[in-house]
């Protein structure tokens, strides 16, 4: 509650979006059990969907088809 | 408190994008909504929000003290028994925290009651510490808002005095579900604030962390993993396939494993069970404890875990009114007093208080049509009139 602060972005935005914000590429159909990721030319390319921590397969059905770790 | 409709900027979601901001809608639908705000005294604010969110923040640092090393605390939680030395030791280690974020119910008249408590996991800071408060800077200079707004957030300056405090010298690791766009843009808020700190830096997916023969978790570069934020729930780290590696490895985790006790529903009625009768609080009891019915038939029943309002039911006269659809519920489930949202334009409203290294700093606030808030709920900025 400062009416004089200042919130400065240093990475985040459109200089930086490509080089931070790995999940920022728009979805490509990768057909069933695969999902779109950014590669490291930043270009999309499909992987089998999501392994979790250590690879173990997770299923994500019923959560809307938002599922993220977040909340 | 009051809701106050109110004209969007016109370039809002230009500014949204040039910022970083690319989940302002989700699957077409409006995620940020500034068609309107909502007002609060600065007493609202300082007496009603503010200082009970530190209080609650207290009470549960209380109840994590008790539960830590206690069985039947921890058996209640349904906490695998295998991780409780885990997050026993981060505790008495005092691993810090970064944030969180009360979720509560608050009409501006009655006392803020507490719905849950986001510990481990939260998402939406970005939209609360940077673009509402570009809202009311703009807003102000627009003539859309008071000349005199004032906003409750300072999450963003204390977020990086926080993470000076935690990180250290260390290289920190974010870690999280980089390809859920939300995921991702919570995740590249939070590096940003890191790097303004002074810390090295890198992402990576929590699918791409890699186990040496040592026992230490390592990046796609090799480089172990001294210190890692992650976006993913500790009950998720748990039953993942590196979860049993946890406690060998040397990594030391943001948020701490001790917040797996505060991210379950379950400390509702524990807290309920320490606090009695607590303003802030609302009767809440494990759903197979026999004082549950002291709750009659009408009550809301939330799953040990769940996340975005999944598998939370309305029940009202032993009939179900609402229930969202979700995975969550085998750990079981606990009900919780109805303390009806406040409703202003056929919206429902939830606030989000946030805690940075546990100090109060920020408001969010969430809208639906629905009385239960998930994924899809709008994010409305808020002004101090």
């Amino acid at each position: 509650m400062k009416r004089s602060r200042r919130v400065v972005l240093t990475l985040m935005g459109s200089a930086a979006v490509g080089a931070v914000s790995m999940g920022l590429v728009p979805r490509t159909d990768c057909g069933p059990g695969n999902t779109t990721v950014p590669g490291p030319d930043g270009r999309p390319y499909c992987r089998p969907a999501y392994g979790g921590f250590g690879g173990t397969p997770r299923g994500f059905h019923g959560h809307g088809g938002h599922a993220h770790g977040g909340g | 408190m009051q809701r106050i409709a109110c004209p969007e900027r016109d370039d809002w979601r230009a500014t949204a994008e040039s910022a970083g901001f690319d989940f302002h809608t989700i699957d077409g639908e409006r995620y940020w909504d500034e068609r309107a705000y909502y007002a609060f005294t600065l007493e609202e604010i300082e007496r009603k929000i503010e200082e009970p969110t530190g209080e609650i923040d207290a009470m549960c640092l209380e109840l994590v003290g008790h539960a830590v090393d206690d069985e039947k605390y921890l058996r209640r939680l349904k906490i695998p028994e295998a991780f409780w030395p885990l997050i026993s030791e981060s505790w008495h280690r005092d691993d810090g925290s970064l944030y969180g974020r009360l979720d509560l119910s608050f009409d501006g008249r009655s006392p803020a009651k507490l719905l849950e408590y986001n510990a481990d996991t939260p998402t939406s800071i970005f939209e609360a510490a940077v673009f509402q408060w570009t809202w009311l800077e703009q807003g102000i200079e627009r003539h859309i808002i008071p000349k005199r707004a004032d906003q409750f957030t300072s999450i963003h300056e204390r977020l990086i005095e926080a993470w000076k405090k935690l990180g250290g010298a260390h290289h920190l690791h974010l870690a999280g579900m980089t390809e859920n766009t939300e995921d991702a843009g919570t995740l590249a808020y939070l590096q940003d604030a890191a790097s303004q700190a002074g810390l090295k830096t890198t992402l990576i997916d929590i699918e791409d962390i890699g186990l040496q023969d040592d026992g230490k978790f390592v990046d796609l570069d090799d480089r172990a993993i001294e210190l890692a934020f992650k976006l993913y729930p500790w009950e998720w780290m748990f039953h993942d396939a590196f979860g049993a590696r946890l406690r060998s490895a040397t990594t030391r985790w943001i948020e701490p494993p001790w917040k797996a006790i505060l991210s379950n529903k379950g400390i509702l009625p524990l807290l309920w069970e320490m606090f009695p009768n607590h303003p802030n609080l609302l009767p809440a009891y494990f759903e197979d404890d026999p004082n549950a019915a002291r709750l009659g038939t009408s009550f809301v029943r939330k799953p040990l875990y769940s996340r975005e309002g999944a598998n939370v039911a309305l029940v009202s006269a032993g009939t179900t009114l609402v229930e969202q659809q979700g995975p969550y519920g085998a750990e079981g489930f606990i009900r919780q007093a109805m303390a009806p949202l406040p409703n202003f334009s056929d919206q429902y409203a939830v606030l989000g208080s946030w805690l940075v290294d546990h100090t109060p700093c920020g408001l969010s606030i969430r809208e639906d049509e629905n009385p239960i808030t998930g994924n899809t709920s709008r994010f409305v900025p808020h002004a101090i009139l």
